[in-house]
C-alpha cells in the first residue's frame, strides 16, 4: 500500500499546510510539522499521486502560479463584474440555459480543475458531469449558445489549456 | 405605526431594562459571587508563570491548562463518560459484520478528487491543532472533531465500504481508540509510576514538580514549550476522538438491511 516515491509529494503539501495552517515557524513548529508530513505523506501519498514524476516540474509549478494568478485576479473579476452588472441592471438581462461543454484533458486533477474554475466563476456552474463521454453540463446564467463545441470556446477553453499543462 | 404596535414595542423595551434591573440587583437568584472571579485570575495568572513554578502549568493556553491540569481529574472522568457511550453504541450494534465487500457509487468524479487532496489537508490541520493545544486555543478533542470531517467526506463521497477496503476496520479503529485512552491513562499516572520506581514523592495527575515532589514533564526544551503532560493528553486524546467517531459514523453508517439479521434474533 505504501509507496515511497508518492509519499514524498503528499508529505511536502502536508508540510506546507501545516506550517501555514499554524501560522510560525519555531522549532517546534518545522519539527511537529515534519513528523505529521511523514505520518500523512505514507498515508495518504498512493491515494492522492499517481504519478510522482510530474509532482516537481518546474514548467508545470510555472503554469500553476501563472494560472493562479490571472485566474483569481482576471477570470475571476471579469466574471463578477458581469454578473454584477446583470443584477444591477433594471432590464434583467438574462437567458439561463443548461449547456453541454466538452473536455479533453486526461488526468482527474485536470478535469477537476476545470470544473471548479467553471463552478468558482459567478454566472456558471457545472451541474453534472459524464465521465464517459467527458462532457460537463453547465448552467450558463447568458446561454449565448447550445452549440458543445462553441460553448465550450466561451466558458472553459482558458481553463482547460492551463488545466492541460499543469496536470496533464 | 399603529397604536397597538407602539404598545408592543414599549411593552418589550420595559419588560427587557426591568429583567436587566431586578438581575443586578440579584433579584433572580445570586450574583457570581467575588471569590469566584478570583479563581479566574488565578488560573490565568498560574497558567504560565516562571515565577511561581511550583503553581503554574505548562503551556500558553489557559484553557487546556484547566482541562487538562487544574481540574484533570473532571476531564478523565468526563472522557470516560464519552467512551462509555460508544461502547455502548458498539454494543447495541453486536453481531453486525461490517464488510467491504460489494460495489459503491459513491459521488461524482469532481467530489472523488476534491476529496482525496482533503485526506492530506484535514488530517494536517487537525493534527496541528492538535499538536499545538498547549500554545492557541485548540486541543485534542477539538482536533479530532476536526479529523472527524475527513471520514464523514469519505463515507458521503466514495461510499462505506470504500473507508474499510482502504484499511478502516472495526477492529484496526478499536485498536486506535484503546490506545488512545491507554495513553491518557499512562499519562495520569505516569510521574506517579516513576516516583514510585525512584522512591521519590509524587501524585497522579502530576504535570509540573511540586514541592517534596521533584518529578514532572519536560516543559521546555532548547526554547520549545513543550507543555509536559498538557501535549501528551492532547495528542493521546486527539487520537481517542477521532477513533472514537469515525467508529460511531462506521456503525451509523449501516444500512437497516445490514442490521437487520442481527436485530430480530
Amino acid at each position: 500500500m505504501v509507496n515511497l516515491k508518492s509519499a514524498i509529494p503528499a508529505m511536502v503539501l502536508s508540510f506546507i499546510i501545516y506550517i501555514v495552517y499554524t501560522g510560525s515557524i519555531g522549532p517546534y513548529d518545522i519539527l511537529t510539522g515534519a513528523i505529521v508530513a511523514v505520518i500523512i505523506g505514507l498515508l495518504t501519498g498512493a491515494i492522492v499521486v499517481k504519478d510522482p514524476g510530474k509532482t516537481f516540474d518546474p514548467r508545470r509549478l510555472y503554469w500553476l502560479i501563472k494560472y493562479t494568478i490571472w485566474y483569481f485576479l482576471v477570470a475571476e473579476v471579469k466574471a463578477h463584474v458581469d454578473v454584477i452588472k446583470r443584477a444591477l441592471s433594471p432590464r434583467m438581462p438574462l437567458n439561463p440555459a443548461i449547456v453541454r461543454v466538452p473536455y479533453y484533458v486526461e488526468t482527474d486533477y485536470a478535469m477537476t480543475t476545470i470544473a471548479n474554475s467553471i463552478t468558482n466563476t459567478p454566472g456558471t456552474v457545472v451541474v453534472d458531469i459524464d465521465y464517459d463521454r467527458k462532457v460537463f453540463y453547465v448552467h450558463w446564467i447568458d446561454a449565448k449558445t447550445s452549440d458543445p463545441g462553441e460553448a465550450r470556446k466561451m466558458i472553459s477553453l482558458e481553463f482547460e489549456e492551463h488545466a492541460g499543462k499543469i496536470f496533464d | 405605526m399603529r397604536a397597538s404596535e407602539l404598545f408592543v414595542l414599549v411593552s418589550i423595551i420595559v419588560f427587557i431594562f426591568s429583567l436587566a434591573y431586578i438581575t443586578s440587583l440579584g433579584g433572580l437568584g445570586q450574583l457570581p459571587p467575588v471569590n469566584v472571579r478570583l479563581l479566574a485570575q488565578r488560573y490565568l495568572e498560574l497558567t504560565w508563570n516562571p515565577l511561581k513554578p511550583f503553581m503554574s502549568s505548562s503551556g500558553y493556553e489557559s484553557v487546556t491548562a484547566i482541562v487538562w491540569d487544574f481540574r484533570g481529574l473532571d476531564t478523565f472522568f468526563e472522557t470516560a463518560v464519552f467512551y462509555g457511550a460508544i461502547i455502548a453504541a458498539i454494543a447495541i450494534y453486536r453481531g453486525v459484520k461490517i464488510s467491504g465487500k460489494g460495489r459503491t457509487t459513491g459521488m461524482s468524479p469532481i467530489a472523488r478528487t476534491i476529496t482525496r487532496l482533503s485526506t492530506i489537508l484535514i488530517p494536517t490541520v487537525a493534527a496541528s491543532i492538535a499538536l499545538h493545544g498547549h500554545l492557541t486555543p485548540g486541543g485534542g478533542f477539538q482536533a479530532g472533531s476536526v479529523a472527524t470531517v475527513i471520514v464523514v467526506l469519505i463515507i458521503m463521497v466514495f461510499g462505506r465500504k470504500a473507508l474499510i477496503r482502504k484499511g478502516m476496520t472495526k477492529a484496526r479503529i478499536l485498536l486506535f481508540r484503546s490506545l488512545g485512552l491507554l495513553g491518557i491513562g499512562f499519562t495520569a499516572v505516569a510521574i506517579l509510576l516513576a516516583g514510585t520506581a525512584l522512591g521519590l514523592n509524587a501524585y497522579v495527575f502530576q504535570n509540573q514538580p511540586k514541592p517534596f515532589a521533584p518529578l514532572g514533564f519536560p516543559k521546555l526544551y532548547d526554547g520549545m514549550i513543550l507543555g509536559g503532560s498538557l501535549l501528551l493528553f492532547n495528542l493521546f486524546e486527539f487520537i481517542a476522538v477521532t477513533a472514537g467517531f469515525t467508529l460511531v459514523l462506521l456503525l451509523l453508517s449501516l444500512g437497516e438491511e445490514e442490521v437487520r439479521g442481527v436485530v430480530e434474533k
